[in-house]
């Protein structure tokens, strides 16, 4: 199994299930795109180049969006 | 003349900020946000929940009227505040933000320390920046100096509804304000807004007060209207105070012979 740290829980894919890219990865959790913005292992990542970031194995990501606030 | 606040460049006529926290529903807030008049509302920036994916609120935002203000909300540090205004900028593509460090979960009151570190480094890195402060007119001059768009000093502590308990301290910013002033938190009624505006303050920034409220889209409304007759007494020039009576009739002496 290949493990991701994903808003602080870890979560299991089978390794040859393992999304490509951070695209994949919100397409796999039925996250919309168009509203989030990530970080992986401390780095924000555009959205412009989800499509081309790679996720690996031991990564830590933050998936994060706006919500209602003062 | 119109009246426009300007804000690092931008310009609006309605003088009234919306928090958009604690509505009901993204429905309400939305017409609470028309009612308001508003041109500017914050939002804050939270994990995704991925076992319970929701609405995107920002569907509900006409953003052709209002600006986004992102909050760094739930900051106790510099590092955490200008981690969160990065986020946001690469979010929602806005390099505005308001800048919020709040160490102590209890009262809620802004770090001064942690907000000047945070608002120069965000600064160097072309942010337009709207701190939340204590009504500290030390920190608010420091903090124009540096080049912050603003300075939002607290009425009373955030979500309190108190009203003005600080006034005499924010009365002291507006006076040495080079930029503008935006009273942040605890206005608890339109009466504290219109107060506020009173004093010379160039705008307020209302949330609780107006989402908890039994009909939210009245209550912004209500506010609506008392920035703006605080803002017109304000600009009509206030009649001086005085301790004893100056009648406002004439005081005819046919009465009595004296």
């Amino acid at each position: 199994m290949a493990t991701l740290r994903i808003n602080g829980t870890d979560r299991e894919f089978p390794e040859e299930a393992l999304p490509a890219t951070l695209l994949d990865l919100l397409n796999t959790l039925q996250i919309d795109q168009a509203t989030v913005v990530a970080e992986i292992n401390g780095a924000i990542i555009e959205r412009k180049y989800f499509a081309q970031t790679p996720i690996q194995e031991g990564q830590s990501l933050e998936l994060v969006r706006f919500v209602g606030g003062g | 003349m119109k009246d426009i606040l300007t804000i690092a460049g931008r310009s609006f006529t309605s003088r009234l900020f919306i928090g958009t926290g604690k509505y009901a529903s993204n429905r309400i807030m939305a017409e609470s946000i028309r009612a308001s008049g508003s041109e500017m509302v914050t939002v804050a920036l939270r994990r995704v929940d991925i076992e319970n994916e929701n609405d995107d609120m920002l569907c509900s935002i006409d953003r052709q009227t209002c600006l986004l203000l992102p909050n760094t909300s739930g900051a106790r540090d510099a590092a955490e505040a200008i981690r969160l205004a990065r986020l946001a900028r690469a979010a929602s593509g806005i390099h505005w933000v308001k800048l919020e460090v709040t160490p102590d979960p209890y009262y809620l009151l802004p770090d001064g320390t942690e907000t000047l570190k945070a608002a120069e480094q965000l600064i160097a890195d072309g942010f337009v920046v709207l701190p939340y402060i204590n009504a500290d007119p030390i920190l608010a001059k420091k903090l124009q100096d540096i080049g912050t768009a603003t300075v939002m000093p607290l009425a009373s502590p955030i979500g309190s509804n108190q009203g003005l308990k600080t006034r005499a301290a924010i009365e002291i910013i507006i006076e040495q304000a080079v930029v503008p002033v935006v009273v942040d938190a605890g206005l608890g009624s339109p009466s504290h807004a219109a107060e506020a505006m009173e004093m010379g303050a160039d705008a307020v920034l209302v949330n609780t007060a107006i989402a908890t409220a039994q009909d939210p889209v009245t209550m912004a409304r209500a506010f609506k209207l008392a920035v703006e007759a605080g803002r017109m007494a304000f600009n009509a020039g206030q009649a001086a105070r005085q301790k004893t009576a100056s009648a406002s009739s004439p005081l005819t002496g046919f009465l009595r012979n004296e």
